[in-house]
């Protein structure tokens, strides 16, 4: 009839809901029921199933590969330096800066490097290879008499590394004052140097000082014979000019 | 590996959605990229299908909407403008007549409002239950019975001539 042709229909939930088989029974039901008394929608029904039929034909079978670069994904083509990158990419800048600040620590924590923020400022004390804390963290982990033993390789470890301490300081203690005595014996022969060039100097302005000295005497002796020795010109008055060297 | 496992699907909803081959490839790319830098965001409190079919199909929504109207990619040209249902569908082989009735498919699939196209999409072709397509578009369960039931009276219209041929 129609009056119940489907768009009017209260239905169309429930008739959803039975095409694809996910009807309550009561749903179910009640649809059973008006199929059985609306023939429009019987045969809206068996339209849409006509058209799941067609909806089947496109099918994309032949799915292209997609290359899918996620950054974590391992790709023997590319290199962990790439790999990298790409992470790096796709990181955002809080997951970077964290990344960088736990780098930091790990490498700070593995030198043994102390940081103190407290009311004085920052401090910064680093102790290379210092391991005093690890035991206790790592203790923690171990269990009855493996705790024994790891106490054991601590201790080993840690004198291995003491030494390796001891003997690197003896080595630049050694360094340090082989490389003093070279800059002591390089400062000395230096001044050596200089002090001759200085000598030799003192030498030679004494020597010029003692020509010029003579040079100054020869001119003055030849200024002093010039006065005495040279003729005087007739006054024009016809006074005689007293004569040299007499009285 | 879960691109692997969900590539196929994702690829297929966005293909679906999109009805185009590079922009689809793109979008599969996309939604992973995007998965993969929000998964500290996934919570499990819904599937992990769910939370990745809603990632592409935002995607897709947001490609969608950033065509620029009335242009038609190559592919759509050709469905459009190209071959009419044969008169005769005994006439061809199997795989000519299946190819063309899927090309008309897929031409009325992509002439839906995106609303119906992608609850369809996900009804059919991706077997998703009514409930989990709620979920995943966030709206109520009436809503897309509604869409559905709409869409598929649509389609029935604009496949009509293919059903008498068939």
């Amino acid at each position: 009839m129609e009056a119940d042709k489907t768009p009017d229909c209260p239905m169309h939930e429930a008739l959803m809901s039975y095409l694809y088989d996910e009807a309550t029974p009561e749903e179910f039901g009640r649809v059973e029921n008006h199929l059985a008394e609306c023939a429009a929608c019987k045969q809206e029904l068996a339209a849409f199933g006509q058209v799941r039929g067609l909806l089947q034909q496109w099918q994309v079978d032949d799915l292209p590969f997609v290359r899918i670069a996620t950054p974590g994904e391992r790709d023997s083509r590319h290199s962990v330096l790439e790999a990298f990158r790409n992470l790096l990419s796709v990181t955002p800048a809080w997951g970077k800066a964290f990344g960088a600040v736990t780098l930091a620590l790990l490498v700070l924590a593995v030198l043994g490097t102390e940081v103190n923020v407290g009311r004085e400022g920052v401090s910064i004390k680093a102790n290379l290879f210092r391991w005093n804390n690890a035991p206790q963290v790592a203790g923690r982990a171990a269990v009855g008499g493996d705790e024994a033993r790891l106490e054991e390789i601590r201790a080993e470890l840690k004198g291995v590394v003491n030494s390796m301490i001891a003997d690197n300081e003896r080595q630049q203690r050694e360094e340090m004052r082989a490389r003093l005595v070279s800059l002591e014996s390089q400062i000395h022969t230096a001044r050596e140097a200089d002090l001759a060039k200085l000598a030799a100097r003192i030498q030679e302005q004494r020597a010029r000082l003692k020509s010029l000295e003579r040079d100054i005497d020869r001119r003055e002796g030849t200024a002093l014979s010039d006065i005495l020795f040279s003729e005087v010109a007739p006054d024009p008055s016809g006074r005689r000019a007293p004569e040299r060297g007499g009285d | 590996m879960l691109v692997r496992r969900w590539e196929r699907q994702i690829y297929g909803l966005t293909l679906r959605m999109l009805g185009r081959d590079e922009e689809a490839k793109d979008a599969t790319q996309e939604t992973f990229l995007s998965a993969y830098r929000n998964l500290s965001k996934f919570r499990g409190e819904s599937k992990f299908s769910s939370w990745i079919y809603r990632i592409a199909i935002n995607i897709c929504n947001t490609k969608l909407r950033s065509r620029p109207k009335g242009l038609l990619s190559i592919e759509e040209q050709r469905d459009v403008n190209g071959f009419e249902i044969a008169a005769d569908l005994d006439d061809l082989s199997d795989n000519i007549q299946q190819e063309q009735i899927a090309a008309h498919v897929k031409r009325a699939l992509q002439g839906l409002p995106p609303e119906m196209r992608q609850v369809i999409v996900m009804k059919e072709y991706e077997g998703l239950k009514f409930v989990e397509i709620a979920e995943i578009l966030g709206i109520p369960l009436s809503t897309v019975k509604t869409r559905m039931y709409t869409g598929l009276s649509e389609l029935r219209k604009r496949l009509e001539h293919l059903r008498e041929a068939v």
